[in-house]
């Protein structure tokens, strides 16, 4: 029985853990599923930008040793001027309705992104500053360690932020505009092209801070997060729903837990398989995701 | 030969299609009409079988489609044209007819092999023959996508006869077409019919619909208002105020 | 010389994984599991050869089949879902291969010796090659045999009525239901024999590498596998042929006084190609015109 209960405490840590440490996840996916939104197409290119933009930060911190929360702007606006330029050549001047050639350019940044890396920091991991590194808070059996507080924390303020720009502000009306009914939005003089940078940026500013944030609780900085986070990202867009953010929200924590509990279960070897295999029987029966309507769009 | 029994199409909250009943026989043509939004299109999805229906039953020379996929009811002897042309843009004119061949005759006459990779002399032959009753024969090897927009049309009645069915429901055929040109496809769909193609067109063209049909029905708001030859639609008072009255005269 | 048996190799190699792609993206769907088949073929051709002492040519059929099997099986429920969501599903599968060959330990004694897939540490000991005395250049012939055999078949079911009911699928799948063809036959068809051409180049890449590990079949793989076709374009299997060339041979190969600049390089290299021809380097203009320059009539048309 003491056992049993011995068992049943440490996967609900590991549950909430996974919970707060799937906020990154969540904050990825809702930048996957803004651009998406706005232009049907996806942007293999976010998550590497995102750590590039935390690479930026990291140039503050080490050169000029600023304070962290300045780490994390400064990461934020990186990584949103990248997605202009991902914008800039990956779609503004790719025809519409060339969906492979739009992706593939993206994957072509994606390389280009994570080369420009490896060859200034000679592809070894950099120590990224963590936030109230040994802090943790005690509610009886479980304990909250306070860097994924913060990183929680942190989420829930941007996605506020986000959903504020897009639904009280002018510039979130165009966006909606545009990603719901594009020629119409057109002839209500909205400038599309505009609209979609401004997506990109959003979504880049929102990227930064997730590619800070995951850099802060893991400790290190590494070229080798932009594969597993666009995996991540990518998972987590398709399970929310496309084009959902609150659906993006949900599947983010759904997954952080989901690879916590497995890695609590099965080990660090066989964890990520049993995520994905969960992943394929949703994908396939539930092709929709949480939230999605029932569209089937490439 | 075909028959909708008191067929019913619902999308959520909306009745495209209520209770509509149609019969039509072997070897006619026969109208379907109605203003924007009656429900003209979505029939005609409904018989080939993109969308499942919500209630009643459609048959087809005695036998119940229920459940069948739309190839399957090509096969069956259903073949269709778009509204809004739908071809391979970038497959040529002969491609086009070539991927359409799947009528039962044709999926049993050859094994899976040679339909999957030959063009026997007889599907070359019966190609050829197609494309000169099309006016295409000199366009075979162009890609679809650069053709003329008569053309185009004329390319989506071939493919569709490229089937060999026997039921063929033309979905808005004269939309966008000039006079000249609906005169052309009026001679082009009474052929089909001497070749022994029953029609089911959906029109808003009027000068098609009355020349040509056998029959006509009338639907608005998924029902049907009223049937019969084109001389008692036109003195109909009940389609006068649906159709005619809110539409400002001929619409060609 | 070595170098460029060794080279030449790789090449083929590549032409048969991104044709394996290029089989599926006719049918307009993208499939990121080409790594995964690719895996498949490599461990099963691998585990054959060295665990029960097959030869290289039943081994390779085998492994063909066996990923065949598994392109066919994960076909039906994964060509449900179309576009982004076979692509993130796709990828979950091929992770999960990749993750399996990851675990997987099978080791015997073979001539005094232990072999066999050893998890973390990869599976080291396919020499079929060394072992039979095969020469580098009949190892190279070897190869461009296969690349020659599935190139030519692609190339011939292209210009037959099969081509033309794969790419109908691709350019409208309602129209194409509608003439009667069967998508989801079509589909998975396409993605079964995807499977087998992925797991044949599989087969060849573990015998010529003579070492695989589960590191080998990363998404990265099966991104090349979709970008050869892309770049190339989906009108012919020579611009994939041509991708690859230009790719593995002079980028990754040809350019070595770089360094580390020429893998920038590759991504400035895709992003302009994008950017200039949408449609890839063989895209419906170029090979129209290259058809109607070499005067090449491709269908029996009346007035020919």
């Amino acid at each position: 029985m003491e056992d049993f209960w011995i068992e049943a405490i440490e996967l609900t840590q590991s549950v909430i853990d996974g919970l707060l440490f799937g906020s990154t996840y969540a904050l990825i996916g809702i930048g996957f599923t803004l651009i998406f939104g706005a232009m049907h197409k996806l942007n293999m290119t976010y998550a590497a930008a995102s750590i590039a933009g935390a690479y930026v930060g990291l140039v503050v911190f080490v050169f000029f040793s600023a304070h962290p929360l300045l780490v994390f702007a400064v990461s934020s606006l990186a990584s949103g001027l990248i997605g202009l330029l991902v914008y800039l050549i990956c779609f503004r001047f790719i025809p519409v309705n060339n969906h492979l050639a739009a992706l593939m350019a993206t994957v072509g940044a994606l390389f280009f992104i994570d080369e420009v890396i490896i060859h200034i920091t000679n592809a070894s991991p950099l120590a990224f500053p963590a936030l109230f590194g040994a802090a943790s808070f005690d509610l009886g059996a479980v304990w909250i360690r306070g860097d994924l507080l913060f990183v929680f924390a942190a989420s829930v303020a941007s996605t506020a932020a986000l959903l504020y720009v897009l639904y009280r502000t002018r510039l979130g009306l165009a966006t909606r505009a545009v990603s719901q009914q594009n020629v119409a939005a057109q002839l209500c003089g909205i400038d599309v092209h505009r609209t979609n940078a401004t997506t990109f940026v959003v979504a880049g500013l929102l990227g930064g801070i997730a590619g800070a944030m995951t850099a802060a609780s893991v400790g290190v900085l590494s070229p080798l997060l932009t594969l597993p986070i666009t995996v991540k990202g990518l998972i987590v867009t398709v399970v929310g729903g496309l084009g959902s953010i609150p659906g993006a929200i949900i599947a983010g924590l759904m997954v952080g837990a989901a690879e916590n509990v497995f890695l609590y279960l099965r080990g660090v070897n066989e964890r990520d398989i049993y995520v994905l295999l969960l992943l394929f029987v949703f994908l396939v029966f539930r092709p929709n995701g949480i939230f999605g309507k029932s569209i089937n769009r490439d | 030969m075909l028959e909708l029994k008191g067929v019913t199409k619902r999308f959520g909250g909306v009745q495209a299609v209520n209770g509509l009943d149609i019969s039509v026989a072997e070897n006619e043509i026969f109208g379907l009409i109605g203003p924007n939004g009656s429900g003209k299109s979505t029939t005609v999805n409904l018989i080939c079988g993109i969308y499942p229906v919500t209630a009643g039953e459609i048959v087809f020379n005695g036998k119940n489609l229920a459940g069948l996929p739309p190839h399957k009811r090509l096969r069956a002897g259903i073949a269709r044209t778009f509204q809004n042309i739908r071809l391979f843009p970038n497959l040529t004119v002969w491609q086009n007819l070539l991927v359409a061949r799947n009528s039962m005759e044709d999926v049993h006459s050859q094994s899976f092999l040679a339909r999957w990779l030959g063009e026997t002399r007889h599907t070359r032959g019966e190609i050829e023959s197609i494309l000169e009753f099309s006016d295409l024969a000199d366009k075979a090897d162009d890609l679809a996508s650069n053709l003329a927009f008569g053309e185009q049309r004329r390319l989506e009645l071939a493919r569709a006869a490229a089937a060999k069915p026997r039921l063929l429901l033309l979905d808005e055929p004269a939309a966008g077409m000039n006079r000249e040109e609906v005169q052309d496809l009026i001679h082009r769909v009474r052929g089909l019919r001497d070749s022994g193609i029953t029609i089911l067109l959906v029109e808003h063209v009027m000068q098609l619909v009355m020349n040509v049909t056998d029959r006509i029905c009338v639907i608005n708001f998924g029902q049907k208002i009223a049937q019969g030859t084109p001389d008692e639609i036109q003195n109909h008072s009940a389609v006068q105020e649906a159709y005619f009255g809110t539409t400002a005269g001929d619409p060609d | 010389m070595e170098f460029y048996f060794g080279l030449a190799q790789i090449i083929g190699i590549h032409v048969i994984l991104g044709l394996s792609a290029y089989v599926l993206m006719l049918t307009g769907q993208l499939s990121l599991a080409q790594a995964g088949f690719f895996a498949i073929g490599a461990y099963s051709a691998g585990i054959l050869t060295v665990l029960f002492q097959f030869h290289i040519v039943p081994a390779l059929i085998i492994a063909s089949l066996v990923a065949g099997l598994f392109a066919f099986l994960i076909g039906f429920p994964a060509l449900r879902v179309r576009g982004l969501m076979l692509v993130v599903a796709t990828i979950a599968f091929s992770e999960v291969v990749r993750l399996f060959f990851f675990n997987l330990s099978w080791r015997k004694t073979i001539d005094g010796i232990e072999a066999g897939p050893d998890s973390t540490n990869g599976f080291r000991e396919i020499r079929f090659f060394a072992a039979n005395g095969w020469e580098p250049y009949q190892v190279t012939l070897f190869v461009w045999l296969f690349v020659a055999l599935v190139m030519f078949l692609i190339w011939w079911s292209d210009r037959a009525r099969s081509g033309a009911v794969l790419r109908a699928v691709g350019e409208d799948e309602l129209a194409a239901h509608s003439v009667g063809i069967n998508i989801t036959a079509v589909k998975v068809a396409a993605m079964t024999a995807g499977g087998m051409i992925a797991g044949i180049g599989g087969a060849l890449y573990a015998h010529t590498a003579t070492y695989v590990d589960h590191l080998t079949f990363t998404i990265l793989l099966g991104t090349f596998a979709i970008a050869y076709p892309i770049l190339g374009g989906l009108r012919s299997v020579f611009g994939t042929l041509l991708a690859v060339v230009l790719i593995q041979g002079v980028l990754v190969e040809g350019l070595r006084a770089l360094g580390d600049w020429r893998n920038i390089l590759f991504g400035v290299i895709i992003i302009l190609t994008m950017n200039l021809k949408p449609g890839g380097l063989f895209d419906t203009q170029t090979v129209q015109a290259l058809r109607k320059g070499l005067a090449f009539r491709d269908k029996g048309a009346p007035n020919a």
